[in-house]
């Protein structure tokens, strides 16, 4: 036992640390129907995920709606009543945890939604249009690519924050 | 999770109707909860509490639920979001003077959901009270 925790023993254990800390922490994907219904499975696929790597309840929530609101987006105004599919793959990757909401819907970039104007007060601006502001407030990085063959992919990120850390 | 809700009635300084949503309220399900306020603005109800307890999830539609709502509470027809949001200055309301309208508010967010009305500036078109007892008695 000595002898194999010699072996194993790191030339330099900072670097060994570090080895650990970039370990993928957790990863879960699931692809469903381009149906409102199946949203809820979506939402608890991002939650599943983010309790097996010990995500805060801050952490976890952002991502749960910045998922719901392009998942969303997707089916609505990207399936637009038509078949078809949407994806979603999470994965917690050192300090940061990653979702991508694969679809084959016609090609649309939501990163190109403007912003409502916060300013006016919501008496006087339209109810709608706040998926994707949403979705923004609630990541660091939302990046968007074609999908080869036909689709979308968008990519949304967010510093990984687990329990016992200082909540954002 | 599919969303629940449970009316009651109260008495306040006026009788006031209290919904509490019980589990996930997204697109899926914002129009169910607009219908409900429909058939109780019809059957009487003008004021309007949503006991937010239970809770667990609020999407960006919810917020639209949440206009539409407003709208019926006051009479109004709700608005297409997609096509235009006319101004609520025709339901009396004065945005100008701060003051936020009391025919519809809020109790006891969760703390995600809270941060979706906030980080949206919902705060600034209803009261969110802690508990219901304070909600009521802010009516």
């Amino acid at each position: 036992m000595s002898g194999s925790a010699d072996r194993s023993q790191p030339a330099t254990p900072r670097l060994a640390s570090r080895r650990l800390a970039s370990r993928r922490l957790a990863s879960r994907s699931l692809r469903v129907s381009a149906d409102l219904g199946r949203l809820a499975e979506v939402r608890d696929l991002v939650r599943a995920a983010a309790d097996d790597a010990g995500a805060t309840e801050a952490c976890t929530a952002d991502m749960v709606q910045a998922v719901d609101e392009a998942a969303t987006n997707a089916i609505i105004h990207g399936h637009a009543g038509r078949t078809g599919w949407v994806e979603v793959g999470a994965t917690t990757l050192d300090d940061r945890f990653v979702v991508t909401i694969e679809d084959d819907a016609p090609a649309f970039d939501p990163t190109t939604v403007p912003d409502p104007d916060l300013s006016v007060h919501p008496a006087e601006r339209r109810p709608g249009g706040m998926g994707v502001l949403l979705a923004r407030l609630c990541v660091d990085e939302m990046t968007y690519r074609p999908r080869p063959g036909g689709g979308n992919i968008l990519t949304l990120v967010r510093t990984f924050e687990r329990n016992g850390k200082e909540d954002r | 999770m599919a969303l629940e809700t449970t009316m009651e009635q109260a008495t306040a300084r006026v009788p006031v109707t209290i919904i509490s949503l019980d589990g996930e309220l997204d697109a899926s399900n914002f129009n169910e909860l607009i219908e409900t306020t429909r058939g109780l603005y019809e059957a009487g109800t003008r004021n309007l509490l949503l006991d937010l307890t239970n809770l667990r999830f609020m999407a960006s539609s919810g917020l639209v639920a949440l206009h539409s709502i407003l709208r019926l509470i006051h009479g109004e027809a709700p608005p297409d979001p997609e096509a235009g949001w006319g101004a609520l200055h025709s339901l009396g309301l004065d945005v100008s003077g701060g003051e936020t309208q009391t025919e519809v508010q809020l109790c006891a967010p969760q703390p995600s959901v809270e941060r979706v009305l906030t980080r949206t500036g919902l705060t600034r078109l209803f009261r969110i009270h802690p508990d219901r007892a304070t909600a009521l008695a802010a009516f």
